[in-house]
């Protein structure tokens, strides 16, 4: 059965009942909350060595407030149709009687794997993607859906089914429904979604320059390579930190404190299926053609372009790129699981620690991956046993895609029943068993689905790889930079058909329903 | 999730970390017989080189690749701890910006004087390996008569029709000519007369001959070997091609690439060795045939189907001053190009 608790006089009693953080968990929220702190540190560092004048001149210039607007204006379209479009997704995929689920839900996932650089170039080079803001907006909206989506998905499947029977028996019609009882539950997973989205747009670099838009991401790079003062292009970049200290307190604001509580992990009932033709009909050509402009056309591109090219395979260098990019990116990913488990801990229990290194992490998230590239450079030179080795970059990659993983791992963390814990702390159970033995694994799909993302975003970063790889260490992101940054697009082909290849089986992962829905039972 | 499963999961990332912490450790070793590159030189072109000196020296390499901004902002950030023997740029700007920060080390007088004196650094610590030409690319069947100066390209006639790159240092570098030979004042004229005309802005260069071929504009202002870079790429002949201004106008200029060796290096003779060897004549003819590019060493050869280097004429400029360069970028900000 349900209860519908008490809103945030109960969410306050469930931090409280969750009990005090033990001095591990602080000092490892600590320690997060320091590396994140690292690329912060280092922009002032260099930000403060800038003369006077250069100051006025990159605060007080029109292009500086007009870059201001353009990427405000970027970042609030984006994620209103990235938002838009992936709860109406995640709502077709939930509620209506789809042939294929499982396929489609992987397969509106998989755009994350494809780099944006690549996504433009493949859309630009079909000829009628005109360059400028519009385009970058259907561009990063397109790339970016899928973390609202499966966001979305999630929360969908956590609804149950019952609610919605006594709404309609009180007399709410389908819409008053949605928004009264379905939203509600939705709202913070969503709201999470969206606020990946709008730090994606703040730091995406490869979809902004190909179309010639000026954001603040943008301009940072260009001020490295045009003049090399690394002081503006810093002070540009604590501008874009103020930016997203702005969307993050958005984000905190819109959550709501408590969602409803529930008494049992057990859904009573699954939502209903629609089953109208007309409904699925609608639901399945809807999906079926953001698949195609999303997915299928660049892969199409990157297809056509595989087999016009002219230098035969490499098969060996393309295994070695291979298994770099998984190793790696693997070991980010798990150095970002580690890291976010305490900080997610931390934030369920409203502690300042979990708070701030939340906060933080997101907004290492917003940094051009050249600004976190560089500051790692810039500390990790200092210890020449560490530096350019796997083991940094992971740990770069750990640093910048963390906000991905927090977020989903938070949600879970705050859903597991505070009365199994209670019932396991009466039998006698110490706190470090009954994490272990309950709240681990009932939180455990949420944790992997976070840990996935940063394995599928690391996959792809490139700025960043390019500075703290090992020399002549080449994973597919830099193999796909070395052919394009030449204009080899058919030579980089075969290296981004793989990327998406590999990401494929981490996003079917994801996807696949029990992954992230709560189970019915425990084990 | 099941205990099993995750028991898998666990075993299968330990191995990858294994694996991984394998691979760094082995990047450690024999680094006395190795010299370590930071390449803003693209691996696809001058990887051939690399071979071909390990092969006559038995020196082995560790190349870097990356963008030579972007490398040139890393030593800039790495300092007396870079790891790096020797960086080898695209252009000159990224090396004048590390030479400016006195990480570089001066050259033997030897390697200086394979060059002319306006394609080394007169801070003597870096040198130009190959030449890059400013030209006009254009499509010959939608451009009758070709102009003979960049004054003729801010003309009314040329409305919407003319492609240029503004972010990319190759076009910065000509503004920056611009600037030291005509004044700041001259030059914000010409570049707003230009802005008026409203020309059609990429990102890179070969974006712009793609677009020329595509029939999207009638020309644009790029380094002449992308050409052959795009033809490649598709394919096939492409309907663009390159003309130059006439002599001594500034839409010749010439870039260059070039070499300088970290101060901090312990490899100081061995990167001297790498820098003889790609100035040498057999290499210097090879940059011209396999690369397009232009020999400062031998500038009688010629990229098939363009004039030589000293029929060319460039335009004398300083290239390595950085804070000309600012001051490029702030004139650029002012009329709104950046």
């Amino acid at each position: 059965m349900t209860i519908i608790g008490q809103k945030n006089a109960s969410q306050a009693n469930g931090a409280k009942h969750r009990g005090a953080p033990s001095l591990a968990l602080i000092a490892a929220g600590l320690f997060t909350l320091a590396a994140a702190a690292l690329p912060v540190a280092y922009l002032i560092r260099r930000a403060l060595q800038i003369d006077s004048e250069l100051l006025r001149t990159v605060l007080f210039r029109a292009k500086t407030l007009e870059i201001f607007i353009t990427t405000i204006s970027l970042v609030l379209a984006v994620v209103a149709f990235a938002t838009l479009i992936g709860i109406s997704i995640a709502w077709a995929l939930s509620n209506v009687d789809l042939p294929g689920l499982a396929l489609l839900r992987a397969l509106v996932i998989l755009p994350v794997a494809i780099p944006s650089y690549v996504f433009t170039y493949s859309w630009l080079s079909l000829g009628f993607l005109p360059n400028g803001f519009l385009a970058a907006v259907v561009v990063l909206t397109l790339t970016t859906t899928p973390y609202v989506t499966l966001a979305a998905l999630a929360a969908f499947r956590r609804i149950d089914g019952a609610q919605l029977d006594v709404a309609q028996t009180l007399g709410l019609n389908q819409l008053e429904s949605f928004f009264r009882v379905t939203f509600p539950q939705i709202r913070n997973a969503v709201g999470a979604g969206s606020l990946i989205v709008a730090l994606y747009v703040l730091s995406d670099f490869g979809a902004v320059s190909l179309l010639g838009v000026d954001t603040f991401t943008r301009a940072i790079q260009n001020t490295y390579q045009g003049s090399f003062d690394r002081s503006s292009a810093a002070l540009l970049a604590l501008i874009l930190v103020a930016i997203s200290s702005l969307v993050i307190y958005f984000e905190i604001s819109f959550r709501q404190r408590s969602t409803l509580l529930k008494s049992s992990v057990r859904i009573t009932r699954r939502l209903p299926a629609l089953r109208t033709l007309k409904s699925r009909a609608w639901a399945l050509s809807a999906i079926l053609l953001y698949i195609l402009v999303a997915l299928l056309t660049p892969l199409l591109v990157l297809l056509q372009r595989f087999f016009s090219r002219i230098t035969p395979i490499d098969l060996t260098e393309l295994l070695i790129a291979s298994l770099s990019t998984i190793s790696v990116s693997l070991l980010g990913a798990l150095i970002a699981m580690v890291l976010a488990i305490p900080v997610a801990l931390l934030a369920v229990r409203e502690t300042w620690i979990g708070r701030w290194s939340e906060r933080a992490v997101l907004l290492v998230h917003a940094l051009p991956g050249i600004v976190m590239g560089l500051a790692l450079v810039s500390f990790g030179s200092e210890f020449p046993l560490i530096y350019q080795t796997t083991g940094l970059l992971a740990f770069a990659y750990s640093i910048l895609f963390l906000a991905r993983s927090v977020g989903s791992i938070r949600t879970s963390f705050a859903k597991v029943p505070i009365n199994l814990t209670e019932i396991a702390s009466t039998l006698g159970q110490t706190k470090s068993r009954i994490f272990y033995r309950v709240t681990l694994p009932l939180a455990a799909p949420g944790v992997l689905t976070g840990t996935l993302l940063v394995f599928l975003s690391a996959m792809k970063e490139l700025p960043a790889t390019l500075m703290l790889r090992p020399t002549g260490f080449e994973t597919l992101a830099t193999e796909i930079w070395n052919n394009t940054a030449i204009f080899r697009f058919s030579e980089a082909a075969p290296y981004a058909l793989l990327l998406v290849a590999i990401a494929a089986i981490p996003t079917f992962l994801i996807s696949r329903p029990d992954r992230d829905s709560e189970r019915g039972e425990l084990q | 999730m099941t205990n099993s499963r995750l028991k898998a999961l666990i075993s299968l990332l330990s191995a990858l970390f294994l694996t991984a912490s394998l691979t760094a450790c082995a990047g450690g070793e024999n680094e006395d017989a190795s010299l370590t590159i930071y390449s803003g030189r693209s691996q696809e072109f001058i990887e051939p080189f690399f071979a071909a000196f390990t092969e006559a020296t038995g020196i082995e390499l560790d190349v870097r690749y990356g963008d030579s901004a972007a490398l040139a902002a890393q030593i800039l950030e790495e300092g007396d701890n870079s790891p790096a023997d020797l960086f080898l740029s695209q252009d000159a700007g990224a090396l004048g910006a590390v030479a400016g920060a006195k990480l570089l080390a001066s050259l033997d007088q030897s390697l200086l004087e394979r060059v002319a004196s306006n394609y080394r650094a007169p801070s003597k610590d870096w040198v130009a390996i190959t030449g890059r030409a400013r030209v006009l690319a254009y499509a010959p069947d939608r451009l009758a008569a070709l102009p003979t100066s960049i004054d003729e390209l801010i003309a009314e006639n040329w409305k919407g029709r003319l492609a240029i790159a503004p972010t990319n240092s190759s076009f910065q570098a000509f503004i920056t000519a611009m600037i030291q030979t005509r004044g700041e004042a001259a030059t914000e004229t010409w570049l707003r007369a230009l802005q008026k005309n409203s020309p059609k802005l990429y990102e890179k260069n070969s974006l712009i001959v793609q677009a020329i071929d595509a029939g999207d504009v009638d020309a644009g202002l790029v380094n002449h070997y992308y050409t052959w870079e795009v033809a490649e790429e598709l394919g096939r002949e492409i309907n663009v091609k390159n003309s130059f201004f006439s002599p001594e106008d500034l839409g010749n200029l010439v870039n260059v690439s070039g070499a300088g060796i970290l101060r901090t290096s312990k490899q100081q003779s061995l990167a001297s060795e790498l820098i003889a060897f790609l100035l040498s004549d057999e290499e210097q003819a090879r940059f011209v045939v396999d690369t397009h590019e232009y020999s400062i060493v031998l500038p009688e050869l010629r990229p098939e189907g363009l004039p030589a280097l000293n029929e060319i004429k460039a335009p004398r400029v300083d290239l390595a001053n950085l804070s000309d360069l600012k001051r490029t970028q702030a004139l650029l900000i002012k009329v709104g190009l950046l």
